[in-house]
């Protein structure tokens, strides 16, 4: 049992990896933990057009948070 | 299971959001709340569930990027993410991945224009919740200046906004994004279902170029509409916007409200009585041919999906055209969600991706293309079922243009997945389940198991697909047969998969496709593999529990007269049986004596499964007949040899054999005509009276026994052992069945002909039957010549004998009156010389008239074999010298050669 637990973990972290390094080719800018969450919410069927759109919103959010930061400073 | 526990959503979506933004989760709330709303939206996504689809994408994303070294290592790492089973939705993290790709070598310019972005996306964004309409101003403008936020939004009402997602069908990307982003985005989830159409290779964003460079030019559009609704309402004409609306009815072949089927003109037409400004109108009929062209296959897909007699080609062929008319109608449908969402911000509020009937010329021309191929295909396949529809499919793929040919090779790898699928059964099982008659070999269901080869199963030559050549389905047919052959005829149980060695291949659509488009190399080299091995296999069965080459053998052995001492030893025991009349013949007794002969010679040590199919039949009878005439050897022939011997083979056997049995019999009778001679020659010694008629008789026997010593050297050996040889030359080589039967029936034209059996020959034939004749009627004179002769001697012998017993007795050897007797008898005796002599002579006329005939006619024959026999027959010139004929057409040929020289 625990060795398939062990093996399964394993698969799984070769999995996020392999993931990574796509994300990586893509130039997503996703990082490890933002990207596990994501993975995550995927296998639950989430629409990942719909949360493409909802990361690049908070993209631009924070962007432009700092932005006016930056000014109002 | 530590990174994919089961945490809500939600859950994952705070923390995504603080990890995005850097906050703490206080202060992300908002966007929190606008994750949430937006996930929860439209759980349903538009995009295709296919994770080989988006890594193409992705590939094809790479490449556009000019990093084919990354797209390498892309499809590697895809492939081993594929290996791992971990991920249940591949395609979904993918997807993810490649929408928030980036070029790297496009430095991200976007910051700049978030402002403008921002602010263009208020009037579209306004909502009855406060947390989510105000989101956009709280970051862009900040949280103090959320109020005039709202002020400016607070127009439009609540229920308008809420149909913005309801309505705006399957797509769940807010409006305030798709208005927002940059043009490349925008184009995407649009684009990629107006683009439906085009094939995958090309990218949607580059397709739709026009498109995307449209977009930009969004506050220039709105001006032109603002003007139009102004100019429709001064002069009543119908707004282009209705026209619109119409259109898309037209589209799925609804009529609209203007626009409407003409059933004089079988086309949409705008309603005449409807005022509408020239240019609309021509675009909107233009626009209708679509209408037009999806009834048209509409109807055909209609009328025959539930046409079970259309058979399964039909069916695959409606269901590919239905698969074509769904993608056709997404098309619409998010069209018309275009157009509702439109309508929800009401004609003042004007957007830049808005239809126009122009915009919809635009979007429509790949569809209309389609649609047109569709409906062509449609109207050539009318009537035709089977593999003549794959045909008829296969015709247009032969087009110049790619697109095109994607679509029709997509149609015809449909249409032709259930003939392959047929074809694999048929020649790996040797099963036909073609119940409507499709597949391009039919069978037969009245015919016999001993006539399967021959008749059962035969070619559909208008159902042969045009991808297939006549030659594959020739040799289709026949594995197929061979198996069933097996099966049926030869009770051989052997499961098909070890008769090919090639394993059988899963036939899935792809499969399909790939055959389609390669079919030279791989779909040719299956056929001939699975030809080859069935072949093989077949014969070797034959071969090995059927001694099918045993028993040609001793066809040619029995029925062929090969087997010579056999032959002469059932000669000599059948003799006294059959000078008898024919009607007092048994075939017991016959039989009896065959198995003497067979144990009697050499025959005996042939295998008893040959020796038991060896028969005595006795022909029909017919008055005055003689058991020579009526007797034949048989040859029983049943179960698969049946198949090479048939009852047309047999009776060619038979004729042959009667035919070589006369001659073989004449032979005999000649045999013992020279016996007769020799032996009665030195007796009759004494009688000087006899020598001149003997002297006649000789030369006419010597004469017969020449002519008939070179037709059997011509047919044994020019007829017999040469096409025996070709013929198992024939059969060595042979790789099938069926180049054994052909081999065997052009064995038995060219023996039937070359003895002249056949009906060019008939008179030669009956020349020759005479010849048999006097020779048979020579051998009766002779036999009365000599018995008389005989008697004679021997009286003569007892005459001296008595008169030298009665001169040792001392007594007078002869009385004056016995010597008288004796005088008279001898004189009787030689006054019936002469006759004998006219006898003879007459003869000799009859026969030599009937020769110098035959040859006339083998002159004349066209078959060069039997010239050569002439000229054998005629080799020196004897006959030649007489018959003036022959000497007008050997001269001929003999002068010309002796002026060559």
């Amino acid at each position: 049992m625990a060795s398939a637990a062990n093996s399964n973990l394993n698969a799984v972290r070769e999995t996020m990896d392999v993931l990574l390094e796509i994300s990586r080719l893509l130039n997503t800018g996703l990082d490890m933990e933002s990207l596990s969450i994501c993975v995550r919410l995927c296998e639950q069927g989430i629409n990942p057009e719909a949360l493409s759109s909802v990361i690049k919103e908070l993209r631009k959010a924070s962007e432009s948070l700092k932005a006016s930061e930056n000014s109002t400073n | 299971m530590a990174t994919l526990d089961q945490k809500s959503p939600n859950v994952l979506l705070q923390s995504l959001c603080c990890r995005i933004t850097g906050k703490s989760e206080a202060e992300v709330a908002h966007q929190f709340q606008y994750a949430v709303r937006v996930i929860g939206s439209n759980y349903a996504p538009t995009i295709e569930r296919d994770e080989f689809l988006v890594s193409e994408k992705i590939k094809k994303e790479l490449l556009k990027q000019r990093r084919e070294a990354d797209a390498a290592l892309f499809s590697e790492l895809h492939r081993k993410l594929q290996t791992q089973g971990v991920l249940k939705h591949r395609w979904s993290i993918l997807y993810l991945l490649l929408s928030l790709s980036e070029d790297p070598r496009k430095p991200s310019s976007r910051v700049g224009n978030y402002g403008a972005l921002f602010a263009q996306a208020l009037p579209r964004d306004s909502h009855s919740t406060p947390f989510y309409c105000t989101r956009p101003q709280s970051l862009a403008l900040g949280y103090g200046d959320r109020s005039g936020g709202l002020t400016a939004s607070v127009g439009t009402s609540g229920i308008s906004s809420l149909g913005v997602y309801t309505l705006n069908g399957p797509s769940p990307t807010p409006q305030s994004l798709l208005a927002g982003q940059p043009p490349q985005s925008v184009a995407q989830p649009l684009g990629s279902r107006l683009a439906w159409a085009l094939p995958i290779s090309s990218s949607p964003s580059s397709a739709l170029a026009p498109l995307t460079n449209r977009l930009p030019l969004g506050p220039a559009a709105p001006s032109t509409r603002v003007v139009r609704p102004r100019r429709d309402g001064d002069t009543g004409e119908v707004s282009e916007a209705a026209l619109v609306r119409d259109i898309l009815y037209v589209f799925q072949g609804i009529d609209g409200k203007f626009i409407k089927m003409s059933a004089q003109e079988n086309c949409y037409k705008i309603d005449s009585k409807v005022l509408v400004c020239k240019s609309l109108k021509g675009t909107s009929s233009r626009l209708a041919e679509l209408g037009w062209l999806h009834n048209k296959v509409r109807k055909y897909t209609d009328a025959r999906s539930l046409d079970r007699a259309f058979g399964l080609v039909g069916q695959s062929f409606c269901a590919s055209l239905h698969q074509e008319l769904k993608e056709y109608y997404r098309l619409l449908s998010v069209l018309h969600s275009q157009l509702q969402v439109e309508d929800d911000q009401g004609v003042t509020v004007c957007t830049e991706s808005s239809l126009t009937l122009r915009r919809l010329l635009v979007w429509m021309y790949d569809p209309k293309v389609r649609l047109k191929t569709l409906a062509a295909l449609v109207d050539f396949c009318q009537g035709r079922k089977g593999g003549e529809l794959a045909s008829a499919v296969h015709a247009y793929g032969k087009t110049g243009d790619p697109q095109m040919r994607a679509l029709v090779q997509h149609i015809l790898s449909l249409v032709s997945h259930p003939i392959l699928n047929f074809l694999y059964r048929w020649i790996y099982d040797g099963e036909l389940e073609d119940t409507y008659h499709e597949f391009f070999v039919a069978s037969d269901p009245n015919v016999k198991t001993d006539r399967l080869w021959h008749d059962k199963y035969s070619l559909r030559k208008s159902m042969i697909p045009s991808f297939i050549t006549m030659d594959q389905a020739r040799k289709v047919l026949l594995i197929g047969k061979s198996i069933n052959f097996l099966h049926q005829v030869c009770h051989d149980r052997t499961p098909p998969g070890k008769i090919t060695s090639a394993s059988k291949s899963t036939d899935t659509p792809k499969d399909a496709a790939e055959l389609l488009s390669d079919l030279e190399g791989a779909f040719q080299e299956k056929i001939d593999a699975a030809y080859f091995d069935t072949s093989k296999y077949l014969l070797n069965v034959l071969n090995r529990d059927y001694l099918l080459l045993e028993h040609l053998q001793a066809m040619r052995r029995y029925l062929l007269l090969g087997q010579g001492d056999f032959i002469r030893h059932l000669m000599d025991l059948l003799k006294p049986e059959l000078v008898r009349p024919a009607t007092t013949l048994y075939q017991h007794n016959l039989t009896g004596i065959l198995e003497t002969a067979v144990r009697a010679t050499n025959a005996q040590f042939d295998n008893a499964e040959i020796l038991k199919r060896l028969d005595v039949r006795l022909l029909e009878v017919s008055p005055g007949d003689t058991g020579w005439d009526v007797f034949s050897l048989d040859y029983h022939v049943d179960g698969p040899i049946a198949t090479l011997f048939t009852r047309e083979c047999m009776g060619h056997y038979l004729r042959v054999f009667n035919f070589l049995w006369r001659a073989k019999r004449i032979e005999y009778t000649l045999t013992d005509i020279w016996k007769g001679q020799m032996c009665n020659a030195k007796l009759l010694k004494t009688m000087p009276e006899l020598s001149g008629v003997l002297h006649q008789c000789h030369i006419l026997a010597s004469e017969m026994v020449h002519f008939i010593h070179q037709m059997q050297y011509y047919i044994t050996f020019e007829v017999l052992e040469c096409s025996w040889d070709e013929l198992w030359n024939k059969v060595q080589q042979a790789q099938d069945l069926d180049h054994i039967i052909a081999a065997h029936e052009v064995f038995l034209d060219t023996i039937i002909s070359r003895c002249l059996l056949d009906n060019n020959t008939r008179s030669l034939l009956n020349q020759l039957r005479a010849i048999f004749d006097q020779i048979i009627e020579f051998q009766n004179a002779q036999d009365t010549l000599y018995r008389s002769a005989l008697e004679e001697l021997t009286l003569r012998l007892q005459y001296e004998e008595r008169k030298q017993q009665r001169e040792e007795e001392g007594q007078w050897g002869v009385t004056a009156e016995q010597e008288e007797e004796e005088k008279r008898r001898i004189q009787e005796f030689q006054k019936s010389i002469p006759n004998l002599r006219s006898q003879f002579r007459v003869l000799t006329h009859f026969y030599q008239s009937i020769v110098q005939q035959f040859l006339v006619l083998l002159m004349t024959s066209t078959d060069e074999s039997l010239r050569f026999l002439s000229f054998r027959l005629d080799f020196n010139e004897h006959y030649r010298a007489r018959e003036p004929r022959l000497r007008a057409s050997l001269g001929a040929t003999r002068g010309r050669r002796l002026s060559n020289i």
